[in-house]
């Protein structure tokens, strides 16, 4: 990161400082507000700094950028899925910045935050994708049904299928971002045998979109992925799946906190077992962490409490295309998958299954070394 | 006649209501237009999957979804599991019902009478502090799967249940001090009716509990229940062939809740005694979690592991919005059949010959206050129309 880039992003919060923010209130008035110090929000800032794989350099821009936040409007879009992403980026993270800011952004349509209901959220929503045409910042949350012409999703006063309403306001978005595995990837609808067509965002439109896959994904990958169009005003690298590197450049297992007894051949061999209280490694639980790429081991959930992992189960691969066939059963290792799920074999070579299965068969040959080692009791 | 039709949405999804009437709602039919067809998936999987699969119904009460999902298996396989396990499970399912009453009073209904944001921030505060206090036993919220047939998979230590005791107490006092207190006594309930009659709302005076739960007594047998298709892509539940109201003002009338009682005789199940009853239950939740913290052991064992067995069962249990029913019949390891009942169907149901508890609400009520009526039966449309 040269002095360059470092004068491009300033020169890019700059521009953005001279548009008209929502203005209703300072950010620093809304941090006392809310009961934080200015040094508790420089904290956040390196802390998301860190996150974004940046230099410490970039602390202060982050800030600005933060507070800018509110000048780039973000129209999110719910349709088919549960409301777990909005919950978790609402209520889990809270009221650490990560939630503030969000709430703070210049939010012109979000279902379940907005204030306005029925006729008057309909106008909000044609309201900001006219008034802020090919501006606004896309943000979809849930799968898109396609099957008998996308009505197993119809909203709105206009009854509007959901693939309708989607094509519609992402014709004119700036940027595009799924938000969780739904909009990524078709997610739980679209296991097998997806009676309603479910689909992922980037399937059904002709634009680039970023993924930030989960089930629910992070609130830190959703913000950092806003805060990274902000600061560059562009979409961050992606790896394969479209996914941000910053977020999803290291498996799980990589990082993780049981990855000691994994090497050690330690492994909790059934639930309750004496491995179990221990803390040992989790593979032979069905834990998927070797197959999945995401950051939970490092930036844990709810205020980084806890993850999944540290609460004795195994990871789901969540963040995976197709994770809902072809992570399946979630409670045995990948390697010696006994059921397999009715459309896993047709899925599984779409989306590189050559990647499984090398690491799938090196870390089978581990577990397997480790059971003769370590027989069970 | 003309037909007016609203959209209802912020209810985890949205409702359309087909209203009759110009000023008063003469007749109204709820109809929600989502579809995913949860029960499908499941078919052919493993048992195991359906604790991972069902609660993604909802990113609001899938916790629930979860707590019902293990307990339907644990009943097909006769399992025994360890008091400390027990009340793991209970804590952060009841957890769950705290935190979804706080965010549909602040997030859900009061922005039909109040638009004011300070609101949605408070509800914010107090959910992130729960979500915390599950994360440090489940591992994260929503969507975790620490539940497995047999127990629970965490062991936590002392440290973490010290943190979650102290959790648990500040969010008690706070919620005593900031929402309602034990009086019943609650600043924004009074200035959430200072434009609104209290006495509106009526539904039908029929009220049904059917988990099993240490808390709440049930007055009902689920065996009873069946479903009927309504007018649109959702299902109706009725109980022996008749429409009843679940929740928490069913809880606390079914359980005799003296304070709740009082409202109830003043104002009958009424939007005030309703709204009254939810936001005095956490309450009454948190003193049950305080109680079962402290009779924990932590020297019992997490997980006893469950002999498979094949068959069926169904099992109820209490969500935040009322009694959920799981039904589950496994051959070989796999699931042959599941079926999922909801609180929402019971209460938003939709019928053209006998109203439902909420189109009982609504009827012969000014157009004005649908939004409020609506709302304070809590819906949860995804769950609706899974």
């Amino acid at each position: 990161m040269n002095k360059a880039t470092l004068q491009k992003v300033k020169e890019r919060i700059e521009a953005l400082k001279k548009l008209p923010g929502i203005g209703e209130k300072d950010f620093s008035k809304l941090l006392e507000d809310n009961g934080f110090t200015r040094r508790d929000f420089l904290k956040w800032s390196a802390a998301m700094a860190v996150m974004l794989g940046l230099p410490t350099s970039f602390t202060p821009l982050i800030a600005e950028a933060a507070e800018v936040s509110d000048r780039l409007p973000v129209i999110w879009l719910n349709l088919a899925e549960c409301t777990g992403c909005s919950e978790s980026l609402l209520r889990s993270d809270a009221p650490t910045f990560d939630n503030l800011i969000f709430n703070y952004i210049n939010l012109q349509y979000h279902e379940t935050v907005m204030a306005a209901a029925g006729w008057q959220a309909e106008e909000n929503l044609k309201e900001g994708m006219e008034k802020f045409k090919g501006r606004y910042i896309l943000c979809v949350e849930g799968g898109v049904p396609t099957n008998m012409d996308g009505q197993f999703l119809t909203m709105g006063p206009h009854a509007e299928t959901g693939l309708e309403l989607l094509t519609r306001a992402a014709n004119d978005a700036a940027a595009v971002i799924s938000v969780g595995t739904c909009s990524s990837f078709g997610g739980i609808q679209a296991a097998a045998p997806n009676p309603t067509g479910a689909k992922g965002v980037y399937q059904v439109i002709n634009k680039p979109v970023i993924n930030v896959p989960g089930c629910p994904p992070s609130a830190k990958n959703i913000v950092g992925t806003i805060l990274y169009v902000i600061l560059f005003g562009q979409l961050p690298a992606v790896d394969n799946f479209n996914r941000p590197k910053f977020a999803y450049g290291l498996r799980i297992h990589d990082l993780c906190e049981r990855r000691g007894h994994f090497d050690a051949g330690e492994f909790v061999e059934e639930f309750g077992d004496k491995g179990a209280e221990d803390g040992f490694c989790l593979y032979k639980v069905g834990c998927k962490g070797p197959y999945t790429f995401n950051n939970c081991s490092r930036e844990r959930f709810n205020q980084h409490t806890s993850w999944p992992v540290q609460a004795g189960h195994g990871c789901i691969g969540c963040s995976e295309p197709d994770f809902w066939d072809s992570m399946a059963p979630y409670e045995e290792p990948l390697a010696n998958q006994k059921y397999a799920s009715p459309l896993a074999d047709a899925t599984a070579d779409s989306y590189g299954v050559t990647i499984l299965t090398v690491a799938g068969v090196a870390i089978a040959a581990h577990a397997a070394l480790s059971a003769i080692k370590n027989p069970k009791e | 006649m003309k037909i007016n039709k609203k959209i209802i949405n912020k209810i985890e999804g949205e409702a359309t209501l087909k209203i009759k009437g110009e000023k008063k709602i003469e007749f109204v039919e709820i109809e929600f237009w989502q579809y995913r067809e949860m029960e499908n998936y499941l078919k052919g999987r493993h048992y195991m999957d359906a604790l991972v699969i069902n609660p993604r119904i909802c990113g609001i009460c899938g916790h629930s979804h979860l707590y019902a999902t293990v307990r339907t298996i644990e009943k097909v396989f006769n399992a025994k599991i360890s008091e400390k396990a027990e009340i793991f499970r209970e804590v952060t399912t009841l957890l769950e019902i705290v935190e979804n009453h706080i965010k549909w009073f602040y997030i859900t209904i009061f922005p039909t009478q109040i638009t004011d944001k300070e609101y949605i921030f408070k509800a914010v505060k107090f959910s992130s502090k729960i979500s915390k206090a599950i994360a440090l036993l489940a591992g994260q919220f929503p969507h975790n799967s620490y539940m497995v047939p047999g127990g629970v998979t965490c062991d936590p230590t002392y440290m973490e249940i010290m943190r979650l005791k102290d959790l648990i107490k500040e969010i008690k006092e706070e919620y005593i001090k900031e929402i309602m207190d034990e009086n019943l006594y609650s600043k924004d309930l009074s200035k959430f009716f200072e434009n609104l009659p209290k006495e509106i709302g009526k539904g039908l005076n029929k009220f049904l509990v059917l988990g099993e739960s240490n808390i709440f007594k049930s007055n009902g047998d689920y065996k009873k229940i069946t479903e009927e298709k309504n007018s649109s892509l959702s299902k109706n539940a009725l109980y022996d062939n008749e429409f009843y109201e679940v929740g928490p003002l069913a809880r606390m009338i079914v359980n005799e809740n003296e304070k709740i009682k009082k409202i109830y005789n003043h104002y009958k199940d009424s939007i005030y005694t309703r709204m009254c009853a939810r936001i005095y239950e956490p309450l009454i939740l948190l003193e049950y979690i305080e109680k079962k913290l402290n009779e924990l052991d932590l020297c019992e064992p997490s997980f006893i592991k469950p002999d498979v067995k094949e068959g069926k069962a169904k099992v109820s249990i209490e969500a935040p919005r009322g009694s959920l029913i799981h039904e589950i019949s496994i051959k070989n390891e796999k699931i042959e059949f599941y079926n999922i009942i909801v609180p929402t169907q019971f209460n938003l149901a939709s019928s053209r010959k006998k109203p439902s508890p909420a189109q009982a609400a609504l009827m012969g009520e000014n157009i004005e206050y649908t939004d409020s009526i609506f709302k304070c039966f809590d819906i949860c449309a995804v769950c609706m129309s899974h």
